[in-house]
């Protein structure tokens, strides 16, 4: 073998290093664990990092935002797919969970009279109430938090470059099915493989985006590493059709191509969605979720009407040339979505970026919704004991059951946190009960597999291959699927699966490019798999999974997740399970509110212009805070940098 | 357009020319489009760290003319070449091994806050700090991190020092520790730990330096190292 290998002991390994792997490190450090986080990228350097930096916290906006009410907005706005009772638990720690970011430095506006962190103007992506925190910096500031929480919580061991490669498993012959033993990593910076035994795995390293790049505005480490790591490990895959594309992302220039410009909310009163010719696509566009505006831009494509670059117009421009609530509107935009903002001033044209002409948009994906079947505390879940997998966890983004069809704006930084912290504290309490020593035989499977790719002769290039499976995924499991599609594209991965075996690697250990490709690719392959094997079982449309050839599905139809499991021949195998349905008093009352909602906007909308403007101006004012400080230093803002050349 | 790109891979340094194909006539490309087109047309093999593309994930800085910028959002003119940042050892290409800046501040700042009530408001400065996207631009021409790169005492290397975390800081370690002082919910213990831990740093030698610039815009000598000197009693020169 050419490669080294090391061999480390712990209690808890933890997979990312972002919002959810941190607070799992924390956590399981806090219940005596011994914990090695494991991150391809620098600490912190994750989606929580790069987001808007806006969280859900209950009841800061009212106080008849009850446990309830948000979890049956979950629910609701997930397609009633979401497991109640993890949707139940999310509402329930989702204060204390936010907290966890105060404790660690986030620091935002207080309501001095609430007695808490005050909420954005408006209510954000389809959620009911008020209940969005921003923060000054957006996700920069966050992730000054779970940069703190990796480096300085005490027993939390901690290494970058790294890609966590498969998680080892055994036969648990004392309960039946398999447990978890360690994991394999290859440490790029140290040039050399590490087999590290731990009884307990988190993975915190969801997202899959890449996949679809450059149609997308998420971290280019978004490969789909932590949904192959447990695919491989034979665990259950919950919903992985359900993928959320982001509605308002930019076409062009190609630097900028699919980095997000808006959310549903920043339409605002008055804002509208059009197609190329100018007729409104969707109506009520801020009280609607991400699927819905993502849906319908793509259908209007799909209809012949999109824009040039394939998209549609997000008009903003009554918002801001209202005489008496422009300004109001302006600052708003400023203060709930600066980061997308300064997208688009960057990459549009002046005009545009004054609001004085509509913005070109188009979904990219942004966010998957499915992942591990897990229990409330991340664990995976199995129907069976012989299928159980003791030891091995999801949280963040690489955890399913908790969003279903949609994920409401705002509620991932949330998600981190709860399930971070469940997940860690679970793993820990098991992990400090399961500390036997395995044999290294366990081991040396899985070793032997990543120590024999390196020095591999090839003529093909992994990097090159991926490209052409991003191309293919956008076109066939992107924001619009058929059966058609979905036999399209798994031509395509039974083509690229037999070139990955023609990929060269060369031998040397220290950061090496090509491993690293290869490896990320057969991860992406995976994920497409999954992808177009849930989209099958999922005949029509809901949520993040629109198909052109099938019906929309009702509200009133009998839920149901799709759950897919991998096979030994790498072929994932699709089934559906039954899901709780909000009773019918709730799903009519939630039904009841969100058309009055939408009626009243209606109403508003057909107002005289002078009424409106002046009613849209109280509701600001009634919620903003009235004084308004210099801007924060934006990290982005052409101003302030003197270490970038953007202009010229 | 024209382009070189230091490469190194496996010890051997090289300097590969690349001729960047505009994919509009009026395209303004930024570096990290060349090295993306690069990867894609005969360099497969080319590493180098990117993320979000925005700005705000702070990995892909690397130097472009000796000077470093952020990749994605420095435009690439003719000519122009691209390498490693100087300031950090290379890994490949144009990745550099960062762990060790980080790692330096193991245990030298509080694990969390000390007050009980959350429902502080931070002043503006602390907000100005936690603007710092980690990307280490200011590392170049930082006289305390350089000490790090000739640094060989005791068996003690800077490689060694890479690894286990460096022993002088820099900008950003200062401003990590500047954050802390200016958070409320700091005690002031925890304050003044952070000065003492700066001058462990080697705060002194900021007292002759004209001052270091920042990746992201943030006023680093005024907001981070003139704040620490006066607390420290050491008189800023330069």
């Amino acid at each position: 073998m050419s490669i080294e290998a090391a061999w480390w002991d712990y209690d808890v390994i933890v997979v990312g290093s972002g919002g959810a792997g941190s607070a799992a490190a924390q956590a399981a450090s806090e219940r005596g664990a011994r914990v090695l986080v494991v991150s391809k990228d620098p600490i912190g350097c994750s989606d929580t990092k790069i987001s808007e930096g806006k969280v859900t916290v209950r009841a800061t906006g009212e106080d008849s935002d009850t446990e309830q009410a948000l979890s049956d907005n979950l629910r609701m706005g997930g397609g009633s797919i979401p497991d109640k009772a993890i949707t139940q638990v999310f509402a329930r720690d989702n204060r204390a969970a936010y907290d966890w970011y105060r404790q660690r430095g986030a620091r935002p506006k207080v309501d001095a009279k609430r007695g808490g962190p005050r909420p954005v103007s408006i209510a954000m992506g389809g959620h009911t109430k008020r209940r969005t925190i921003g923060h000054a910096n957006s996700g920069v500031a966050l992730s000054h938090a779970t940069w703190t929480a990796v480096v300085q919580t005490p027993r939390v061991d901690y290494m970058e470059d790294a890609w966590f490669l498969d998680v080892v498993i055994t036969e648990a012959t004392d309960v039946g099915g398999q447990r978890v033993v360690g994991g394999i990593v290859y440490d790029a910076s140290g040039g050399r493989l590490v087999v590290a035994r731990a009884p307990a795995v988190v993975i915190a390293a969801g997202g899959l985006s890449t996949l679809f790049f450059p149609k997308t505005d998420t971290m280019r480490g978004n490969t789909g590493d932590a949904y192959a790591v447990m695919a491989r490990a034979g665990a259950d895959l919950i919903d992985m059709e359900q993928l959320q594309f982001l509605p308002f992302c930019l076409t062009s220039p190609p630097s900028y191509e699919g980095l997000l410009c808006g959310e549903p909310s920043v339409a605002s009163f008055m804002g509208d969605l059009l197609d190329k010719n100018g007729k409104v696509i969707l109506d009520c566009v801020m009280l609607r979720t991400r699927a819905e505006c993502a849906a319908a831009i793509m259908l209007a494509v799909e209809d012949g009407r999109g824009t040039t670059n394939g998209g549609a117009y997000l008009d903003l421009t009554k918002n801001a040339q209202a005489p008496l609530s422009g300004d109001h509107f302006k600052r708003y935009l400023q203060q709930v979505m600066p980061s997308a903002y300064r997208n688009v001033r960057q990459a549009m044209s002046k005009a545009a970026g004054q609001l004085k002409e509509p913005w070109e948009v188009r979904p990219a994906a942004h966010y998957m919704m499915g992942g591990l079947r897990a229990d409330p505390d991340g664990g995976a879940f199995a129907e069976e004991s012989r299928d159980a997998i003791a030891g091995l966890y999801a949280a963040g983004q690489a955890m399913g059951g908790v969003f279903g069809a949609n994920r409401l704006g705002s509620t991932a930084l949330a998600e981190c946190a709860i399930f971070g912290i469940r997940s860690g504290h679970s793993a820990a309490a098991h992990a400090l009960a399961h500390n036997n020593k395995v044999a290294d035989a366990a081991f040396q499977p899985a070793l032997a597999a990543a120590a024999k790719l390196f020095g591999r002769d090839g003529n093909q290039s992994a990097a090159v291959l991926k490209v052409e499976l991003q191309d293919a995924a956008w076109a066939n499991i992107g924001p619009v699927r058929s059966v058609q599609r979905l036999d399209r594209f798994e031509a395509v991965c039974t083509r690229i699966e037999a070139a990955l075996a023609n990929v060269g690697i060369p031998a040397y250990s220290s950061w090496n490019q090509a491993f690293i490709e290869y490896i990320e690719l057969a991860n992406m392959l995976v994920c497409g798999r999954a992808i177009a094997a849930a989209a099958r079982e999922r005949d029509g449309s809901v949520g993040g999974h629109v198909r052109s050839d099938g019906p929309q599905i009702s509200v009133f139809a009998k839920p149901y997740s799709t759950v897919i499991r991998r096979g030994e021949d790498g072929m994932f195998m699709a089934r559906r399970i039954g899901r709780e349905g909000l009773p019918f008093g709730r799903l009519g009352a939630y039904l009841v509110g969100d058309f009055w909602r939408k009626a009243k906007l209606r109403v508003l909308r057909r107002l005289p212009a002078p009424i409106s403007d002046r009613r849209i101006r109280k509701h600001y004012e009634a919620v903003m805070n009235k004084t308004v400080g210099p801007l924060e230093i934006e990290p982005g803002s052409l101003a302030g940098a003197p270490a970038e050349s953007v202009q010229g | 357009m024209k382009v070189e790109i230091v490469t190194n891979r496996d010890g051997k340094v090289a300097v590969v020319e690349y001729d960047y194909q505009s994919r509009s006539v009026d395209e303004k490309p930024m570096v990290l489009d060349v090295l993306l087109q690069a990867q894609l047309n005969g360099h497969a093999d080319l590493a180098f760290r990117y993320g979000c593309r925005a700005r705000n994930c702070g990995v892909c800085t690397v130097d472009i003319n000796g000077r470093p910028r952020l990749a994605c959002r420095a435009r690439i003119r003719d000519g122009d070449r691209i390498s490693a940042m100087a300031t950090l050892p290379v890994l490949a290409d144009l990745v550099v091994k960062r762990d060790g800046i980080a790692r330096q501040m193991r245990g030298r700042m509080p694990v969390q806050a000390a007050g009980n009530d959350l429902n502080v408001e931070a002043p503006e400065d602390y907000h100005a700090l936690t603007a710092c996207v980690e990307c280490y631009a200011c590392l170049h021409n930082c006289p305390m991190h350089a000490k790090n790169l000739k640094f060989d005492e005791g068996g003690v290397t800077a490689a060694v020092a890479a690894d286990e975390g460096y022993l002088w800081g820099n900008p950003f370690s200062l401003l990590k520790l500047q954050i802390v002082r200016l958070d409320p919910l700091s005690s002031q213990a925890e304050k003044d730990e952070a000065v003492t831990q700066a001058r462990d740093l080697g705060l002194d030698v900021c007292t002759n330096c004209p001052g270091c610039k920042c990746g992201v815009g943030i006023d680093l000598k005024n907001k981070v190292v003139k704040e620490l000197l006066d607390a420290a009693g050491l008189a800023a020169g330069g």
